[in-house]
């Protein structure tokens, strides 16, 4: 209860009322948290821009305690991120991170690891030419913070040592064809696992440089397949980047 | 709820299911009709019906409208050249009230949202993409909103229409009139620096 003060993503948010918007925060201090951002929706409304999403600003709140919204005073902006949403792809692939952690963690659930993963992660997007890579990147990592992360060494079911032939991908991580069938795991080639463990080995930089060649969409499909499943239900942006990568092939 | 006999009781709840009515508000209005003339009342509850059953979607524009087309598909003096994208009925509106605009419009009944996974086929995109092929408009506006979703709608539309050859056009963004220097956010003073014009 009381004032509260942190650094913060914009990581959605949603119209109340007539003019009013509850929007969710990504907070270094204190998680996630959602507040109420009276006559937000006002064209001069007080915090103009600020509240778009994936914007970083210095977050100003009042807890009264009496309820899960808390009043949102003033929210700063630090950073807009505004080419962010200005391509459909690097839009779709920042909503598909916002949206992971927005998901991933619980309300008031501390997490400066995973804040500074987001943040890194979004300004590596903001100037990259490749966005997806740092998705999966972003997606590699998270696994980790979360503490889901997956074994890639040997099977995860029966401990055989990896490599062996015709890997696949499951929750716990790669598993053989003999084990294949108890779990549900996607087949995958070798070298997206040698990509998977490369790129989590490697640092940040490093990692979004490292050329990952043709297994990086099969990478990114098989992270979304395992955070959709912590999540336990298919990612929304990732119906958005469907549909976004379907226009680009007609558009072509 | 109990306490009430079951006409208001049945009321507070159908008025609860409005947006932004809680049960405070719910009883207040309860009460408030409960001691208006019957005729009035009546006049209310003959409104309500008379929205739900006479009120249709237009099948050009998909604009709210008593009439199919509606009024403004059906003025000739409408210029055809024009199409105006929004989002929602109420954009529209919004549009009219300047007086500034004679074209037509195509209300799409939504806005693309990444994170709600709202896509083109949850919104009116089709339907924009056939009148633009029965040839007409040369010049399309999209006035989506100015958030992330407007935006989100507004790229894919432009990306989407360009091989039709018709001149895409988005509306201004910037400081509203009025308002003071000081007090704009970056976001939108970086906006309204970008779409600065030359004053002649």
């Amino acid at each position: 209860m009381g004032l509260g003060t942190s650094a913060a993503v914009v990581i959605g948010s949603f119209p109340l009322g007539e003019s009013d918007r509850v929007v969710t925060f990504f907070s270094r201090e204190f998680g996630r948290v959602r507040g109420v951002a009276k006559a937000a929706r006002r064209i001069r409304s007080r915090f103009g821009g600020a509240l778009e999403l994936f914007t970083l600003g210095q977050l100003v709140f009042f807890d009264t305690g009496r309820s899960e919204l808390v009043r949102i005073d003033h929210f700063d902006v630090t950073h807009p991120f505004a080419p962010l949403r200005e391509n459909l792809e690097t839009l779709g692939e920042a909503a598909w991170m916002v949206e992971i952690v927005a998901r991933t963690t619980g309300e008031r659930d501390r997490q400066p690891a995973l804040y500074g993963l987001l943040v890194r992660a979004l300004r590596a997007m903001e100037v990259a030419a490749r966005p997806p890579r740092v998705a999966v990147c972003f997606g590699v990592r998270c696994l980790d913070v979360l503490g889901h992360r997956p074994r890639l060494d040997r099977c995860a079911e029966c401990g055989r040592a990896y490599p062996f032939a015709r890997p696949a991908l499951g929750e716990g991580g790669v598993v053989c064809e003999a084990c294949r069938p108890s779990v549900d795991a996607v087949p995958v080639a070798p070298a997206t696992v040698a990509a998977f463990e490369r790129l989590r080995g490697l640092r940040w930089e490093e990692a979004v440089a490292s050329p990952i060649g043709r297994a990086g969409p099969e990478l990114r499909a098989v992270l979304d397949t395992h955070l959709s499943r912590l999540i336990g239900q298919p990612t929304r942006s990732g119906r958005f980047l469907r549909d976004v990568r379907r226009l680009s092939e007609v558009s072509e | 709820m109990t306490y009430y006999p079951e006409p208001v009781a049945r009321l507070i709840e159908a008025l609860q299911r409005l947006p932004g009515i809680g049960p405070k508000t719910a009883q207040r209005l309860t009460f408030f009709l409960l001691k208006r003339p019957a005729d009035e009342v009546r006049e209310l509850a003959d409104s309500l019906v008379a929205v739900k059953e006479r009120i249709v979607s237009c099948s050009t524009c998909f604009n709210v409208t008593d009439q199919d087309p509606c009024r403004i598909c059906a003025d000739p003096a409408r210029d055809t050249a024009l199409l105006c994208v929004v989002e929602e009925p109420n954009d529209l509106l919004a549009m009219e009230r300047t007086g500034e605009y004679k074209g037509r419009y195509h209300v799409l009944l939504g806005a693309l949202s990444p994170l709600e996974g709202i896509g083109p086929d949850d919104i009116k995109v089709r339907e924009l993409l056939q009148r633009l092929d029965a040839g007409g408009p040369t010049e399309v506006i999209l006035a989506t909103n100015p958030n992330v979703e407007g935006e989100a709608t507004a790229l894919y539309l432009a990306r989407l229409l360009r091989p039709l050859g018709v001149r895409i056009t988005r509306i201004a963004r910037g400081l509203p009139v009025g308002g003071d220097l000081e007090y704009a956010d970056q976001v939108t003073l970086s906006k309204a620096l970008e779409g600065r014009r030359e004053i002649v």
